[in-house]
């Protein structure tokens, strides 16, 4: 029987402890999902003008999982520790729904990234950008949006378009209606700025003479915290979902070797 | 002699829709000119259907425009017709003027030699506030169309040519595609994504398995006795009375 005891010490301390991460990873996962929903890099109205921002969802239902997998972490704790039946039963059944919220969360988070190609953000920002007549409210919402954003995207990255400033001379655009070719070859933020915030040499910029406009494009920048985002929630949270898989087989095999 | 040729390819806006960027003539023209006046010449080169230029200038989500036939300039180009005259007008180009001088300048505007590391070129294109102003005949305006165009420069002395270039070869400019050609449809699903999507189902699945097999095979009280373990309870003991037949006639009585 001693021997019997303690393989059931030893998995209890096991269950214990595979409980204390998944408290912690809980935690960690709030955490992350709050920081990507206060959005650092500014680049919501982006995704919402595609109205393809499942990737927000996906970090808000990190948020809420996170505290769940927290709070029942403890339960399972409190009910491995007196080995009740009821309570470890009750923590598999929410364990199992929290899991597959989660599951949901990576998912819709890994799938929604690969929408968001070059093709995508270069056609939205050719419709929208400096659009002057927008149809209803809701257009004219996100079509500031965007406009603010490409605006300081391109000044703080010093970049120019997607691709790069050929974008603007490539495809017809929003823009071209309203500003003429001959004096806006692009939009004037792709000019390099001097401390004021005017271009430096205004001529050079139209002209695309290295050195007085941006000739890189910007999809770097936006890509960049895009796949931090995606793939923080979807991996990190898969990450999650393994060890808390096998935490939950160790509950149950526990749960059944208890007596009545 | 000396053939314009556009600016060099590491400016960006070597040709747009409606500019585009000419190497100056430096050292092109001699002493003999100077007191001459050197323009450029815009033309087309031979005969096409082109569009009809709506008031104000081209715009590509203007209204569609009639088109209009386009005389040939460069094969029978007169260079004694002056600037600024109705044959010569930026205005009525393309349609009524088969060519346009503009950007006069003196030799004093090409200095030879030209300093090395200096950009030196003109923007054809370049002015559009004088682009519906016919009182501009010699307006440096927006092309109208892609083209192709050839240039060439002429020193006039007094409206009368004394010195020329050859002309280019013909220049074209940029086109447009039209937004809705741009394709976002996806490029598929990407490795990763599949890969999680998989083991996380596969994982749900097996857990939920586990949890069926749990409630109904593995909640019965058939366990063999070694292989479980009870909760330490208190020990209850009960006190049988193996004696009680002997008390009942006692109760009887």
């Amino acid at each position: 029987m001693a021997k019997s005891d303690g393989g059931i010490h030893i998995l209890q301390g096991l269950l214990v402890f595979g409980n204390v991460v998944i408290g912690m990873c809980g935690i960690a996962l709030t955490a992350e999902c709050i920081f990507f929903v206060s959005d650092p890099s500014g680049l919501y109205p982006l995704l919402e003008a595609t109205e393809n921002d499942d990737i927000y969802a996906a970090a808000w239902i990190g948020i809420f999982v996170g505290f769940a997998l927290f709070a029942l972490s403890v339960l399972g704790i409190i009910g491995v520790i007196k080995s009740n039946r009821t309570l470890l039963l009750v923590y598999i059944i929410l364990m199992l729904i929290t899991y597959a919220f989660e599951m949901a969360s990576c998912i819709t988070a890994a799938t929604h990234r690969d929408f968001l190609t070059p093709n995508l953000f270069m056609k939205q920002m050719l419709e929208m950008y400096m659009k002057s007549e927008t149809d209803n409210n809701n257009d004219k919402w996100m079509t500031e949006g965007v406009t603010k954003t490409w605006d300081k995207l391109m000044l703080r990255n010093q970049c120019c378009g997607v691709r790069g400033p050929s974008d603007w001379q490539e495809y017809t655009s929003a823009f071209r209606a309203t500003h003429s070719d001959s004096d806006f070859p692009w939009p004037h933020n792709c000019c390099v700025m001097d401390a004021r915030g005017s271009p430096i040499n205004l001529d050079g910029c139209k002209l695309g003479v290295p050195g007085y406009y941006n000739s890189n494009g910007c999809y770097d920048a936006i890509s960049g915290p895009m796949n931090t985002h995606a793939w923080g929630v979807a991996w990190f949270g898969f990450a999650i979902l393994c060890w808390t898989f096998c935490v939950l087989l160790g509950t149950m095999f526990y749960w059944s070797k208890i007596e009545y | 002699t000396y053939t314009p040729t556009l600016a060099s390819p590491t400016l960006g806006g070597r040709t747009t829709a409606s500019t585009f960027v000419l190497e100056q003539p430096r050292c092109v023209f001699g002493e003999e000119h100077s007191d001459a006046v050197i323009w450029l010449v815009v033309a087309v080169p031979e005969g096409r259907w082109g569009t009809a230029r709506p008031p104000g200038g081209a715009s590509p989500w203007g209204p569609p425009s009639s088109p209009v036939p386009i005389p040939a300039a460069v094969p029978k180009f007169n260079n004694s017709v002056g600037p600024g005259t109705p044959e010569r007008t930026f205005q009525n180009f393309p349609a009524t003027a088969p060519a346009y001088l503009t950007l006069n300048t003196t030799l004093l505007g090409y200095p030879c030699p030209k300093p090395p590391g200096d950009i030196t070129v003109l923007r054809v294109g370049a002015e559009t506030s004088c682009a519906g102003d016919k009182s501009r005949p010699t307006c440096n305006g927006p092309l109208p169309g892609p083209g192709p165009y050839r240039v060439k420069f002429l020193a006039l002395r007094d409206t009368e040519p004394v010195g020329e270039t050859a002309w280019s070869e013909p220049i074209t400019l940029q086109t447009a595609w039209p937004l809705g050609s741009i394709s976002t449809t996806g490029s598929g699903r990407s490795a990763g994504m599949i890969a999680l999507t998989s083991i996380l189902s596969i994982l749900f699945a097996m857990l939920l398995a586990s949890l069926v097999a749990l409630l109904f095979f593995g909640g019965s009280d058939t366990h063999i006795g070694s292989s479980t373990f009870s909760k330490p309870e208190p020990v209850a003991v009960r006190r049988y009375n193996t004696h009680h037949v002997y008390d009942q006639p006692a109760a009887r009585l």
